[in-house]
């Protein structure tokens, strides 16, 4: 066996990592904060394409303008959302569960009925398409951008929970949902605010993933179940997902080294079942979690 | 007069009316292609009813039906696919093409008919019996165990897709000719295809029925409603929930033996994420308390669904999406709650006139 | 004579705080025993850790000679202990009889009760039952709209049903009025025939009432232990007990 090659593995499984990461991200703050678990983020990822597609192609908007803007298209999108639909749901999660199937079907019919079912492209400047030496891997640059993009968002994230009176309060609303409101804190409002910027998250995710794919109306779909994954074995905090990303994006690439990419992702959907048998809180349990 | 929709003896009334209107289709439709048709709708309403059972009565909600479905299509499909082999041609075509120059351990008991009808059904439901042991056990329950499922369907999808010298991969198994048993071919156009899988609904349906009003049903019950009580009442909640989950799959095995059966065709595309959601979404809307109210729910949406055609599909699932949203947030017991109001408004013609008896404030023990 | 149940230096920690320290006490069978105690001195802890509803850090649970310690939930309720919970559980979305009848837990195989539409002797108990908790004209309702006295009723009733050996009755009066709290005095003191009791109450005259033996527990630990009139004679029962009945 060839070490180098093993090298460009563990390389490469940093870059699924980041996929898998900023898929999960808005999911993981949704989850973590209001224990909804959002059927429809891969629609909102879908959607985070499509809106960066319709920016460049209708308003000409550079691509690196297209990613906050889709975070702010998507967040007002899971707005909406929040308050015509979840919001009467978080007493019931079975419910939510499947409400946000039913809200992931419309949203996918409705852009297949608007746009088709064929596929759109995003166009990146010129260097993003070149490919860059690591050591001795090439990777294309794309990919270092969605790793930066990630690691920025996770740095925000860290920022906001632990060091805004913003995070203060979301951290109150989950530990102790009766007491944070005796202390005249809004958890409704929270819940909004917290589930748009989960749904803006995907949004960006959207923005990238539209470019390191195509866009089309059942993209969301082959991240959704992926991207769950990642939270439940985190336990629903941003550590968590960060390190479950991790692990199982290193094992993907080393895996499929050794094998190929599907019976990979086959030996981490096992593993990651037979984890959950014997940890069911997830890496990290926040305290006063919920179930 | 209590409402009629809780009668027992009504609702077995009814039970038997509708097989008794299933049974007469033969006799009304002369297209055969209609009549497999109806079979496969009939094959989506035991799959409904299965999940009306484990969630609506259970309290499980499983969104990885397909596993159980799949397994059984796929044993199926490969009972059917080895009966066209011959002594001179054992192995299937598709093995050949990748290169795969003799017939592998897994396929062998299919070489048998019986054996493999045995496995097609034992080896999905014994599969449910250990990973539902395995996650009850560790108190797995609610949205977790959901995700579980989800993951565990994800699992089998991909490495069917991936060992395609065994599975076919993504074009599956196709087997060329029609079921034979006991010498007998069952010719998936013919009504007695269609027998064969009324026979099957009609016979879970009454077993799931008799399940849900004996004791173990009881149980079950209480179980959904709060099943850390019913620990100290002495039942093992495992227990109960493993077997209630495992005789859902049993169905679902079923379903998908009877499925090969009429489409002669088997793909991953059976254990995708989407297809055993939309098992959930039939159960939903027409009522997962209710077995029939379930039944109907796939009857409906699929017929509906083949009827609209490819050209409207898209607006179809936005339609039924939409509906699906409306039945989870106002009307948790789907379309059958309706009708459950409509009886209840039927039994108390006049209710101005006396004072309802369980709606106003409870009166004291004494 | 050995007790019906006895708990052997039992321990329990969360986290890290210490809520039941090194407690032992014995339950006779046949006698009625309160467990008293001011809010929070981890009398629904130990109750908890009897039914196996979480598990002590160290100690042992011995009933009916049987170390109990580590069973499930399910496998000590079986072996014959039933318990009303303080905050009351029923079953909400069932009838008062459903309620009843689940708790009738004779057999509790599934496969035995998978084609099983009758239980022997079921109906008899459901009335007898029924009638001593008052709530035979209310068996079709639904539980969830009963009000709370009735509730209490319901759980005692489903303890009964369950014909356990030793009842554990997590303040089974709070919310009744004063007729009904005599009318459960009565019961409880006519149960002592055929069943233990463990009951944990406030309410130092209905403790009077029906008492055999009186423990009092302290922040997690024993504190006194013998008759009503010894306990109500001990002068460290009095400070840290009595004297925050005056405060409540
Ligand atoms: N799950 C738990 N985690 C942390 N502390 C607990 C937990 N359950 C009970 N306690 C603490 O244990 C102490 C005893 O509680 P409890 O047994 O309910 O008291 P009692 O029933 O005597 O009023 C209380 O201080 C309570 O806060
Ligand atoms: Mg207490």
């Amino acid at each position: 066996m060839d070490l180098g090659s093993l090298l460009n593995a563990l390389i490469l499984g940093v870059s699924i990592a980041s996929i898998w990461l900023i898929a999960a991200l808005g999911l993981t703050i949704i989850y973590g904060t209001a224990g909804v678990i959002n059927m429809a983020h891969g629609e909102l990822i879908m959607l985070g394409a499509y809106s960066s597609y319709m920016l460049q192609f209708y308003l000409g908007l550079p691509y690196l303008l297209c990613l906050p803007a889709s975070f702010v298209v998507v967040a007002l999108v899971g707005l909406a959302l929040e308050r015509g639909l979840i919001r009467y749901l978080y007493s019931r999660p079975l419910d939510t569960l499947l409400a946000t199937y039913g809200v992931s079907l419309v949203l996918m019919q409705g852009v297949r009925l608007i746009f088709g079912s064929d596929p759109k492209y995003l166009a990146v400047p010129e260097i993003f398409q070149s490919n860059v030496m690591l050591g001795s891997v090439s990777v294309s640059a794309f990919r270092i951008v969605v790793l930066l993009v990630t690691v920025l968002l996770v740095l925000a994230l860290w920022l906001l929970f632990y060091k805004t009176r913003f995070g203060v309060q979301v951290r109150a609303v989950m530990q102790n949902k009766e007491m944070a409101a005796a202390f005249g804190i809004n958890s409704g409002r929270i819940y909004m605010l917290t589930f748009a910027l989960g749904a803006g998250l995907a949004g960006v995710a959207g923005a990238l993933f539209g470019v390191l794919a195509i866009v089309l109306p059942t993209m969301g779909a082959s991240y959704v179940v992926q991207a769950f994954l990642m939270v439940v074995v985190g336990g629903g905090s941003l550590a968590g997902s960060v390190v479950a990303s991790g692990v199982t994006g290193e094992m993907q690439s080393v895996f499929a080294f050794f094998t190929n990419d599907t019976l990979a992702r086959f030996i981490i959907f096992v593993l990651i079942v037979a984890f959950l048998r014997f940890r069911p809180q997830g890496l990290f349990a926040q305290s006063g979690a919920r179930r | 007069m209590g409402n009629l929709y809780h009668n027992k003896i009504a609702q077995w009334v009814v039970y038997v009316a509708f097989f008794a209107a299933l049974a007469i289709i033969p006799n009304m439709v002369g297209d055969s292609f209609l009549l497999n048709q109806f079979a496969t709708y009939c094959v989506y309403g035991m799959l409904a009813l299965s999940i009306s059972l484990c969630w609506g009565f259970g309290g499980i909600l499983n969104l990885g039906q397909g596993i159980a479905f799949g397994l059984g299509a796929y044993g199926m499909a490969m009972t059917m696919q080895m009966q066209s082999q011959t002594e001179s041609n054992p192995i299937p075509p598709f093995m050949l093409n990748n290169s795969l120059d003799y017939l592998p351990l897994l396929w062998q008991p299919f070489q048998s008919t019986l054996l493999g009808l045995i496995l097609a059904v034992t080896v999905p439901t014994l599969f449910c019996a250990a990973f539902g042991g395995i996650m009850f056990r560790a108190r797995v329950s609610g949205p977790f165990f959901a995700i579980m499922t989800l993951a565990m369907l994800s699992a089998f999808y991909t490495i069917i897709l991936d060992r395609q010298a065994y599975t076919g991969g993504v074009n599956g198994l196709t087997p060329p000719s029609a079921f034979q048993f006991a010498g007998v071919e069952v010719d998936p156009y013919s009504p007695t295809a269609y027998w064969v899988v009324l026979f099957f609904l009609t016979g879970a349906t009454f077993l799931a029925k008799l399940i849900t009003q004996s004791s173990f049903g009881l149980v079950t019950q209480a179980i959904r409603d709060d099943s850390e009580r019913v620990r100290f009442l002495g039942y093992s909640v495992a227990g109960y929930e493993t077997v209630i989950y495992t005789i859902s799959g049993l169905i679902a095995a079923v379903a998908g033996c009877c499925w090969v059966m009429l489409v002669q065709y088997v793909s991953p595309a059976q254990m995708d994420v989407g297809f055993s959601l939309s098992i959930v979404i039939w159960a939903a809307i027409g009522g997962r308390h209710s077995l029939l109210g379930s039944i109907l729910g796939a009857l409906i949406i699929q017929g509906a669904q083949s009827y609209l055609g490819d050209t409207f599909l898209a607006t179809w699932l936005l339609i039924l999406g939409g509906f699906f949203i409306v039945v989870v947030r106002f009307l948790p017991n789907g379309l059958a709650s309706l009708l459950e109001v409509a009886l209840g408004l039927l039994a108390r013609p006049d209710p101005t006139s006396s004072p309802a008896p369980d709606g106003g404030r409870p009166l004291p023990a004494e | 004579m050995s007790g019906l149940l006895e708990i052997q230096r039992l321990s329990k920690s969360f986290d890290t705080t210490k809520v039941i320290n090194d407690f032992s006490m014995e339950v006779v069978e046949g006698t009625v025993c309160c467990l008293v105690g001011p809010n929070g001195a981890g009398k629904t802890t130990t109750m908890d850790l009897i039914t196996g509803r979480i598990k002590p850090t160290s100690g042992k649970i011995i009933f009916a000679n049987e170390d109990i310690t580590a069973k499930h939930e399910h496998l000590i309720a079986r072996a014959g202990i039933g318990r009303k919970f303080q905050v009351p559980a029923v079953l909400r979305d069932m009838s008062v009889r459903q309620n009843l009848e689940v708790a009738y837990s004779r057999q509790t195989n599934p496969f035995r009760n998978l084609l099983k539409f009758h239980k022997p002797g079921l109906t008899a108990k459901l009335d007898e039952v029924a009638t001593l908790a008052g709530l035979t004209g209310r068996l079709k309702e639904r539980a969830g709209i009963l009000s709370h006295g009735e509730t209490q009723w319901l759980e005692i009733g489903m303890v009964l049903m369950q014909e356990p050996r030793l009842l554990l009755m997590d303040e089974p009066i709070a919310g009744m009025t004063e007729s009904e709290i005599e009318k459960t005095a009565r019961i409880f003191k006519d149960l002592r025939k055929s069943a233990t009791l463990l009951v944990v109450e406030h309410d130092m005259g209905f403790v009077r009432e029906i008492a055999d033996v009186v423990v009092v527990m302290h922040m997690g630990s024993l504190l006194a232990q013998g008759s009503i009139q010894e306990i109500e004679a001990d002068l460290r029962v009095r400070d840290v007990y009595l004297g925050e009945q005056e405060v409540a």
